[in-house]
């Protein structure tokens, strides 16, 4: 079936299966690669997308159903202001060690400051209950989150 | 884990393209936020030849308080609940049920109407309705009807619906002032899909006696169950923190859990016990007398 979404900002048509999700799509046809596959069934995050602003998990996202809808993904916020901001605290603070978690990390984090700019530990972690790090431990990656809030809001 | 059926999906826009749909078309079955269905296509097989898609159909997604009810619509997100003054001031044990669901991921898909549709004996949403009295609208093409929300459940992963109908509508009562209702869980990461155990209490207090009280528990038989003995006990009485213990007690009896792979069948009883207790006494304390 064609398809028509806005991918990262821009109306894009293209052909789709019937029975494929949001992140067979992006990964294998689109080239969308910052997109994980980890569990497919909902529980890692490793999948996550924005889907009209809101963080949702490609694996569960039949691709028909985007339709006229917009998806956004680590390669289209990389260069928005909080980003940018959340990917250096990740950086710096050591919140990185295979990176697999990493992408769909990042955008729940740019969910959850585009929405809260002052948010607490309890309420980044809440944010991050469906992003899995096999890793970290999560204390690095909280801690990255509460840094970059900070330094955007201008309290360095 | 297995690859999804070829399935066709089809996009309708209003419910009664929807319905139209599932009367006409063979092996068709609705999908909301699939955050249960894609799983269990991923896990076992099924035999199923359309998806119909609900979540396009602007008129099945709402909250409002009208005629004394609150009502809402089938494909309401968990995050649409969560969301809403209403359900948190009016029905805080539907808040946490829902606040409590899944990740945020999960709860900007998962769906009102999917999880009582998908009738898992611990879905989260089933003892708070329970415990409001909330009913269910069912619609095929050329029917319509209401029925209470116990009876969307027919068995493990098994709701009372006919192929071609929906649950479009759920609503209860607006509590009045002074009502109060809660819910618990205790559940592990990782099985966030069901609760070990979960319960709702629902308590009105007048001229300190206890005028209403309604207890649901949840995954501890084969669907959502009202305690209905131990409501009786505590009702015309003065709430106490004893008489909340003893009743409690009492639940922790009163269940049929089973043993599984996820707890076995006496922990889930001291389980309804505590949670039966802490459910008692959150939503006593939330009756503004
Ligand atoms: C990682 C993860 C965590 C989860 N955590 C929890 C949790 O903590 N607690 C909990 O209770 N659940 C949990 N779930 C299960 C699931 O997310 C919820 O049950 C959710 O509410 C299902 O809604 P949905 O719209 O996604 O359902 P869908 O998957 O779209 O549908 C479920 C079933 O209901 C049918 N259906 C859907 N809508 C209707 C309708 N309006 N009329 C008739 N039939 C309908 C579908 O055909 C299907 O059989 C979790 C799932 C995952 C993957
Ligand atoms: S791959 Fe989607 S949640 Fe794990
Ligand atoms: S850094 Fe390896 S999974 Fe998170």
């Amino acid at each position: 079936m064609m398809l028509r979404f806005k991918l990262n900002g821009e109306w894009i048509e293209c052909e789709a299966e019937h029975n494929e999700t949001l992140l067979d799509l992006l990964r294998e046809k689109l080239g969308v690669k910052s997109v994980k596959r980890g569990c497919n069934v909902g529980e890692c995050g490793a999948c996550t997308v924005l889907l009209d602003g809101r963080p949702v998990n490609s694996c569960l996202l039949l691709a028909p159903l985007v339709e006229g809808r917009s998806v956004e993904t680590l390669e289209g916020l990389r260069d928005k202001p909080i980003m940018r901001e959340l990917i250096e605290a990740f950086v710096e603070d050591g919140a990185i060690q295979c990176g697999f978690c990493t992408p769909g990390m990042l955008i729940s984090a740019y969910s959850l400051l585009s929405r809260n700019p002052k948010p607490s530990e309890g309420e980044v972690r809440r944010a991050i209950a469906g992003n899995l790090c096999r890793c970290t431990g999560y204390v690095n990656i909280v801690k990255a989150i509460l840094d970059a809030a900070e330094r955007l809001r201008g309290e360095d | 884990m297995r690859p999804l059926p070829r399935f066709r999906v089809h996009r309708p826009e209003s419910l009664e393209k929807a319905l139209e749909l599932l009367a006409t078309l063979e092996k068709a079955k609705p999908i909301a936020g699939g955050t249960d269905l894609i799983p269990l296509m991923r896990e076992v097989e099924v035999d199923v030849k359309h998806l119909i898609d609900l979540s396009h159909i602007g008129e099945l997604n709402f909250i409002r308080e009208e005629e004394g009810y609150i009502r809402i619509g089938a494909t309401t997100t968990l995050s649409d609940l969560v969301a809403s003054e209403l359900i948190a001031s009016k029905a805080p044990a539907l808040w946490e049920a829902a606040a409590s669901m899944g990740s945020p991921q999960i709860r900007n898909r998962g769906t009102i109407g999917g999880n009582l549709c998908n009738a898992s004996p611990a879905a989260d949403l089933g003892p708070p309705l329970l415990a409001l009295e909330a009913e269910a609208e069912i619609r095929s093409l050329d029917e319509r009807r209401w029925i209470p929300i116990g009876e969307v459940f027919a068995g493990p992963k098994v709701n009372s619906l006919a192929e071609d109908e929906l649950l479009t509508e759920v609503r209860f009562k607006t509590p009045p002032q002074g009502a109060g209702s809660a819910f618990e869980k205790i559940g592990r990461r990782r099985a966030v899909t069901l609760a070990l155990v979960n319960a709702a209490a629902y308590i009105e207090v007048e001229d300190e006696t206890c005028r209403v009280a309604r207890l649901a528990l949840g995954a501890v038989a084969d669907r959502p169950l009202r305690m209905g003995e131990a409501e009786e006990r505590l009702m015309g009485k003065e709430l106490s923190e004893e008489l909340i213990e003893e009743v409690s007690a009492l639940c922790g009896r009163l269940v049929r859990p089973i043993d599984d792979v996820r707890a076995s069948a006496w922990y889930r009883r001291e389980m309804s016990r505590v949670l039966s207790r802490r459910a008692l006494l959150k939503a006593w304390r939330r009756c503004a007398t």
